[in-house]
């Protein structure tokens, strides 16, 4: 007896069946590599999630079927050759070894993608029109080209089925090849493949037939396509219904998969996958809306990310399956744990698409907070054993993101742990960002560590500056020093830190310094800090301008999160500068002058502002670190070959007179929560 | 002279009247519903029986069974000997010398009585029985006295008509107790009436070492279902419920009387005596059952209970709240030493309760409801009966006709806490390659849970319809996790197969069967590295079929030492969670899982292995911090050393 039954009814996909309603939808997982093979690191990825109890992964996110259609530069899957087909037979075996079903999305990307590399080809769209996001100019596809790739559809379709895989999800979603067709914004042909309905639906209904035709009746052949475009010129709801049904009446289709919005702006890619600034499943009415019309059931994902949101959505009958698949980048044994009863320990996505952010730059998907996620190939575990060794007497000094993480992995382990905080709550950084406008969620990171920190016992002491005498007080066997950072404002004595002429973004977004009317921002770091302190200020009536040094504000944010900022703070009207360094600050009168010089020409510029914000990153917290790095056993090293590799520290397996001393996250540089959470991980799952 | 014919005459006169009394007895008895037995045969058995079932409860306490050979044989040769000496005049020296030996026994024994009376555990009943082994030395003493001239070391005559006068005082005491006694309702009816409920027991399987739990099916159709009032009873438990000794050993084990709810077995099998002579409980000195000192209605207090042989047991003589606190585990049974049946008497009146009052209490009426309507007592849809084995890949038996292995999965199949039990189980089964299928949708619930709750009917019409399945395939075992379903279809199925689906097939608890695959090497498995481990015997595997080893042995098999509770094997508590306990809920002071999972914690283990899902749910059900609960095919699933192709 369960409140999660709902999700528990097993479905069927044609003959296929699915064991739960939890999908894990098609994502570009940036693992495939040996020329877009599914190797090591991709399969364990996927057999974590099948371990973890999912019922149905779709992996392969825009897998290409065709060598014109180019993969390496974010090593995408590459079903243009047989190549593949042994590769697919290991990933097969190792999900449905664990009861798990896997298909992949299969597509040819069209004009999306980038043409500089691999084989250098000539993109092609049914008009020739260029795609914005990835600069994509391409050429107008023609007839032969069609058919061509129609037969590469084919050939891809059964290398999936001669590997094992359970299904092929045609991509007709993200603007790839078939909706490419589809759109009358993209495809402006009067031939036979556009012009009318029938004309623009052609390329895709030539793909399922052949595609049919090849894998026979009963293999799973699904369709993933969008619910509106959100483009005036695009397809809305009611031409994407009249679509779903099209294909539909087919009887081709086994399964469609539904996501809201289009993908070819900056503005729109945000939409897909929602980050935090989201509303719970934004889509969902669109996705419904498709269930309405067509007789195979409808898959949705999109910031659903909890197992009552989801109970909710499949007991409601919106759709048949929900895909949760950031939820299972954050915590692969989701379904597990519902199962355990164990709902408090998920892990749950926060949505700061880490992961799709590193996708859209060509890295691999990464989780902010799970660190696991992806090593699993590695000997990274998302469960961490006791350990049979000896118990230690372990403390941990700052409760950040990398701290905390320390702290449970070592209690997982088995061990004495002991937790000191300066501050009065747990969090580090991540208190701080969380006080931006639509940041709150980053909160969530923190949390869970707070409730797994409790369930696993483990001493936490807030407000307790440690230093060199309290530790020895605890006479611990390691320690590790995760004391973060600090804002680095006084690296230009110019801009008056010293003298009070200038505050940190941490000054303002912990409400130290109250805002002031007309605030100046100057943020060399581009990152989240100087756009969240920025949307702070403004959210709290400042005028605000936003300056940098680099090319633009918020560089260094990825492609679907500097568009909710931009979206924040163009609404707000905070007016954004680049190229423009902070010289100096000085006072005239009742107000500050700050006098920025233009990167390019020396042309100075001042502004007369009431409040000067500097968001220059942190400088580390060190002290306690020297202080005891002498008497430590260790000399405060860690042997890198070993972290690097996932071994065990040496000098865990050392008869040890006195203390190891470790420091991890910005203690030791300035980088980020998951480089410092990967760091107590990797450091303390063999303590 | 008259004198010296007055024991004589006494003694014949006292049994006359014992006899008198035991045919008014036989009387009562016989107000009780027909039931076949074979009298000749049964007198025949009932001294081996004694010596050896009977002895062999006993046993389980050597001071008492030691008392108990002393005082009884040197009372029942004493007594052939005195009618021998006393009234047929036999006075060869030989036998004069052998009852003064048996006496003197007796008196021996009836002293260890003594003793222990002096400061008596509270689960011994008080009142005449303080009397008795007073009552036992005064006989002894006084024929001892008597005999001492017949048998030639004292000069006849020797104290003259005084000592004759206080002698047949003694003859009085000493025979009014044990003969009159015994007819009449004394303590000493028990000898009177264990003898023949030992000859005429209604489950004389359990004689010579074996087993019978199987309740016996109701009759259905009739006026009237289930026990209304003593009569309705079989004449031979009326028998047997006047056999109780009032020992108490089933009030110590039983779990709901610990746990304050209102059920005393002992006092209820005297609730039953006080029934079925008519009359009050007025005269009851043992604790009662207990009275909720919290709640809105509290208990009656010993003495407002009122009974007769047609008046109807719930109005006036027993709370039904008594009747739905028992968890049916039989440890009273286990433990009784004149093997009185109290489980068959609730469940008898529990079928009245709830077949002809609807008066099944809580969530009770609903659970039978549910299993009425979907078979299975939580009400889930019977097509989402498979949903947990999804990714399993189990051939279902409507496909596969035939296996080696039909696994019963039971009602855990909806409950996601058993399933991981299950799929444990499945994954153990797969690696060692066991021929297996399920009946998938077709399985129904065994009806364990609706018999226990009186439900006859349904559990039997579940009965037919799950062996009419069964009928349809073939295979060699069922195997299943639920010693419930296992009890069901072992031990109850057999009355209603008239197909002979279960014919020849083995029914085995999964722990059985995994030890029967580990012993033959079919399943590789690791050493257990984790920290103690205590074994939990659920009532079902262990007192109802008497499987204790096999769970052991797997534990053993992955380098585990069992860490025994004091309460362990046929002795374990239960966790509270059979016989409906759990739906009908009845409130005491205490729970009676967390009176278990202190005695796991008292052993100091980290972990309580378990063979049952109610156990598992029951004593999970236990807040923390408290030891792990894993089924132990979870415990051998996670130890298991999978072969990597």
């Amino acid at each position: 007896m369960s409140q999660y039954d709902a999700l528990f009814e097993p479905l069927n996909i044609n003959k296929l069946t699915i064991r739960n309603r939890i999908v894990s939808t098609a994502h570009a997982e940036v693992y495939a590599t040996d020329g877009g093979m599914t190797t090591d690191r991709y399969v364990k990825y996927y057999e974590e999630k099948a371990k973890g109890g999912c019922g149905l992964c779709i992996c392969g996110g825009s897998s290409v079927v065709s060598i014109d259609s180019p993969q390496s530069w974010w090593s995408s899957v590459n079903l243009s050759t047989d190549r593949i087909i042994p590769h697919f037979q290991n990933l097969a075996d190792a999900v449905h070894k664990h009861g798990g079903k896997i298909m992949i999305q299969i597509t040819h990307m069209g004009r999306r993608s980038r043409w500089d590399g691999e084989n250098w080809p000539n993109l092609m769209s049914p008009s020739g029109i260029r795609e914005p996001v990835h600069r994509a100019t391409c050429k107008t596809i023609e007839v032969e080209e069609i058919w061509r790739i129609v037969g590469d559809f084919v050939q891809a379709a059964r290398r999936a089925k001669e590997g094992g895989l359970d299904g092929v999800e045609l991509s007709a979603v993200h603007q790839h090849l078939v909706d490419q067709f589809w759109s009358p914004r993209v495809n402006k042909r009067t031939d036979e493949w556009g012009g009318t309905f029938e004309g623009r639906m052609k390329f895709g209904l030539e793909v399922a037939k052949a595609v049919r035709a090849e894998v026979g009746p009963d293999f799973v052949v699904g369709m993933r396509i969008t619910g509106d475009e959100f483009h005036p010129d695009g397809l809305n709801h009611e031409d994407m219904k009249q679509i779903a049904k099209y294909y539909d009446d087919t009887g081709l289709i086994d399964y469609f998969g539904v996501v809201g919005s289009g993908c070819d702006t900056h503005n729109t890619l945000a939409n897909v996958i929602p980050n935090m600034s989201y509303p719970p499943e934004p889509f969902l009415h669109l996705a419904a809306g498709i269930k309405e019309v067509v007789s195979v059931p409808v898959i949705h994902a999109q910031n659903i990310k909890d197992p009552n949101q989801a109970k909710r959505i499949i007991e409601a009958g919106y759709v048949d399956f929900v895909g949760m698949t950031r939820a299972h980048i954050a915590d692969p044994h989701f379904i597990a744990k519902i199962k355990m009863d164990q709902v408090d320990q998920i892990r749950q996505c926060v949505g700061a698409n880490y992961c799709i952010d590193r996708q859209y730059q060509g890295l691999d998907v990464l989780c902010i907070q799970n660190a696991a996620t992806s090593r699993e190939y590695m000997g990274l575990p998302h469960i961490i054993e006791k350990t049979t060794g000896p118990v230690r007497n372990i403390v941990v000094v700052g409760g950040g993101p990398g701290g905390m993480e320390a702290a449970r992995v070592a209690a997982e382990r088995g061990h004495k742990v002991t937790l000191l905080e300066r501050a009065e709550e747990l969090g580090g950084q991540i208190t701080l960002a969380s006080k931006a406008p639509q940041r709150d969620q980053i909160a969530g990171i923190t949390r869970w560590l707070v409730m797994e920190l409790d369930r696993l016992g483990v001493d936490v002491r807030l407000g307790t500056s440690a230093d060199e005498e309290l530790i020895k007080e605890f006479k611990p066997d390691v320690c590790i020093l995760a004391t973060g950072g600090r804002p680095f404002v006084e690296q230009n004595p110019e801009w008056g830190a010293d003298e009070g002429l200038c505050v940190s973004s941490w000054d303002i977004l912990s409400g130290k310094v109250e805002p002031g009317k007309n605030v100046l921002i100057y943020d060399t770091i581009c990152e989240f800090s100087g756009m969240s302190a920025a949307d702070y200020l403004a959210s709290k009536g400042s005028l605000v301008e936003l300056v940098t040094d680099d090319i633009k504000p918020g560089v260094g944010i990825g492609g679907t999160t500097f568009p909710t900022y931009y979206r924040s703070l163009y609404e707000k009207e905070v007016i954004m500068t680049s190229d423009m360094i902070l010289e100096k600050v000085y006072r005239e009168g009742g107000s500050l002058v700050a006098v920025l010089e233009n990167e390019y020409t020396g042309q100075r510029e001042e502004r007369v502002v009431d409040q000067i914000v500097i968001e220059n990153g942190t400088r580390p917290n060190e002290e306690l670190y020297y202080a005891l790095k002498e008497a430590s056993y260790n000399k405060g090293q860690i042997d890198v070959e070993a972290l690097f590799d996932i071994k065990p520290q040496p000098v865990l397996s050392e008869q040890v007179d006195g203390m190891i001393l470790w420091r991890l996250g910005d203690c030791v540089s300035q980088r980020n929560t998951h480089a410092a959470m990967y760091d107590a991980l990797r450091l303390c799952k063999d303590l | 002279m008259v004198i010296d014919w007055l024991p004589s005459i006494l003694i014949v006169v006292l049994l006359a009247l014992g006899v008198i009394g035991a045919l008014r007895r036989i009387s009562l008895w016989r107000a009780g519903q027909p039931e076949k037995v074979n009298l000749i045969a049964g007198l025949m058995a009932m001294p081996g029986r004694y010596l050896n079932d009977l002895h062999h409860v006993v046993e389980r306490d050597k001071y008492m069974s030691r008392t108990h050979v002393a005082t009884a044989g040197g009372f029942v040769l004493s007594m052939v000997l005195v009618i021998a000496v006393y009234v047929f005049h036999v006075e060869q020296k030989i036998v004069t010398w052998l009852l003064l030996g048996a006496l003197v026994l007796m008196l021996c024994g009836a002293f260890f009585v003594f003793k222990r009376r002096l400061n008596p555990p509270s689960r011994l009943s008080k009142g005449p029985w303080m009397r008795l082994p007073k009552s036992l030395i005064t006989f002894a003493l006084t024929f001892i006295v008597l005999t001492l001239p017949v048998a030639g070391v004292l000069p006849e005559g020797f104290g003259g008509v005084l000592l004759t006068l206080i002698l047949s005082v003694g003859v009085i005491v000493g025979l009014g107790e044990l003969l009159f006694g015994m007819g009449w309702g004394g303590p000493m009816k028990h000898a009177f009436a264990g003898a023949l409920h030992l000859a005429f027991h209604r489950r004389p399987e359990r004689f010579g070492g074996g087993r019978s739990t199987g309740l016996k099916p109701a009759q259905l159709g009739g006026e009237s279902h289930g026990v209304a009032k003593p009569s309705d009873f079989k004449w031979n438990q009326l028998l047997g419920f006047d056999a109780c000794v009032q020992c108490g050993k089933c009030e110590a084990m039983c779990p709901a009387f610990a746990a304050g709810q209102p059920l005393n077995p002992k006092k209820l099998i005297q609730d039953m005596v006080v029934g079925l002579a008519g009359g009050t409980d007025a005269k009851y000195a043992g604790s009662p059952h207990p009275v909720r000192k919290t709640g809105k209605e509290p208990g009656k207090e010993v003495g407002h209970a009122k009974g007769g042989a047609n008046n109807i047991i719930t109005a006036g003589l027993i709370e039904a709240d008594t009747l739905w606190s028992c968890t049916t585990c039989r440890a009273c049974v286990e433990e009784c030493p004149m093997m009185i049946e109290h489980v068959d008497a609730i469940v008898d009146m529990r079928r009245f309760l709830t077949m002809e009052k609807g008066d099944t209490p809580n969530k009770g009426s609903e659970v039978l409801e549910n299993i009425i309507a979907t078979d299975n007592p939580n009400g889930y849809a019977p097509s989402s009966r498979t949903n947990w084995s999804a990714d399993q890949n189990l051939p279902v038996m409507k496909e596969k006709k035939q296996a080696d292995v039909l696994f019963w999965v039971s009602d855990g199949a909806f409950d996601m806490r058993s399933q991981r039990i299950l799929r444990s189980f499945v994954k153990l089964m797969k690696a060692a390659n066991v021929d297996v299928a399920i009946l998938g949708d077709e399985e129904r619930d065994s009806g364990d849970l609706a018999r226990r709750l009186g439900d006859d009917a349904t559990f039997q019409s579940l009965a037919k319809r799950n062996l009419a399945t069964l009928s349809q395939y073939s295979f060699k075992k069922i195997v299943t996790t639920d010693p419930h379903a296992y009890h069901c279809l072992r031990n109850e199925y057999a009355d209603f197969d008239t197909e002979g689906a279960l014919k020849g097939v083995e029914v085995l608890h999964h722990t059985t069967f995994l030890n029967q695959l580990v012993q033959a090497g079919a399943l590789k498995l690791d050493t257990f590295k984790g920290g103690k481990v205590t074994y939990h015997d659920p009532c079902y595997l262990g007192r109802y079929n008497g499987e204790y080893d096999a769970p052991r042995d797997l534990l053993r098999s992955l380098g585990i030492e069992v860490a025994e509770m004091e309460r362990s094997r046929f002795r374990s508590r239960c966790c509270g969670g059979g016989g409906g306990a759990p739906i009908t809920d009845i409130p005491g002071e205490r729970r009676i899982a967390d009176m278990r999972m202190e005695d796991v914690t008292a052993t100091g283990a980290e972990l309580v292995a378990v063979g049952c899902q109610q156990c598992t749910a029951m004593l999970e059900g236990v807040v923390e911090p408290r030891p792990e609960v894993k089924d132990i095919a979870e415990i051998l699933a996670g130890q298991l050393i999978e072969e990597v192709h």
